[in-house]
């Protein structure tokens, strides 16, 4: 890293909020990472973590609401948030296009998170010069 | 770039090693170089001849025995993994090479990622 002191990031979030940290974590070092001039390429949400960008997400008031603050900080930002379509339509989160195509009566994808392939995750991989993952752990 | 994907999660009980398996498939995809290493309880992967009607699940083994048609370059596992699960040579699917040290193996990848 001492070559090039500035890095640009991908970040990877397989673990959902509400049962792990890692939104809480990946947005803390997300924060972090741009105060400190770096940039970020863009936010993929894997597996669990796909939960994140749910606009049905309704935790207590006395409790932190991770995924707005996750959307306010992508639109601030100016960084593309994506969740992993394999993994979203798997445990019901879908866009209004995929709720025409599944015939469903509902869609719950929290803007601006978009749906898309594990190619953008791909495309991630080659843009940034580093991808972070973060897991739920245990 | 080469990027190792490291699967340390059983092969059921928990969906992370599927996924993890869908990303180097991603990978290969898109002509990315990339090789599969499972270590610890991800050793179980690579059982022959798993029984899983019980369980209701897809064995793994069909979308392991098409990690190389995909263009997946390498299947691993961990020896000392092997080991401790009491996975011998015999008892795996077909493929696969012995890693003495996958600390040395991560080194020889840009980019390493694991199942969960």
């Amino acid at each position: 890293m001492s070559d090039n002191p500035l890095q640009n990031f991908t970040l990877v979030i397989t673990g959902a909020p509400y049962s792990s940290q890692a939104p809480q974590t990946a947005l803390a070092f997300a924060r972090a990472a741009i105060s400190a001039g770096h940039t970020l390429d863009r936010v993929f949400l894997y597996g669990d973590g796909v939960h994140l960008a749910s606009s049905l997400s309704t935790p207590p008031s006395d409790e932190t609401h991770w995924p707005k603050e996750w959307a306010e900080f992508l639109e601030q930002n100016v960084i593309p948030g994506a969740a992993c379509i394999a993994s979203a339509l798997r445990r019901g989160l879908v866009n209004s296009e995929e709720q025409k195509r599944y015939q469903l009566p509902a869609n719950n994808i929290l803007a601006p998170f978009i749906i898309a392939g594990l190619g953008e995750w791909v495309e991630g991989t080659m843009a940034s010069s580093r991808v972070v993952y973060f897991h739920a752990g245990g | 770039m080469s990027t190792l994907i490291v699967i340390d999660q059983p092969p059921y009980g928990t969906w992370a090693g599927r996924e993890a398996l869908d990303m180097a498939f991603s990978l290969a995809a898109f002509d990315q170089s990339v090789s599969l290493l499972f270590m610890g309880a991800g050793v179980n992967w690579l059982r022959a001849a798993q029984q899983t009607n019980g369980i209701e699940q897809k064995s793994v083994e069909k979308n392991l025995s098409a990690a190389p048609i995909f263009g997946v370059e390498a299947m691993y596992a961990d020896t000392l993994a092997c080991a401790q699960y009491g996975l011998t040579p015999e008892g795996m699917v077909a493929g696969v090479t012995m890693s003495p040290n996958s600390a040395e193996l991560m080194h020889q990848h840009t980019h390493t990622a694991f199942a969960g």
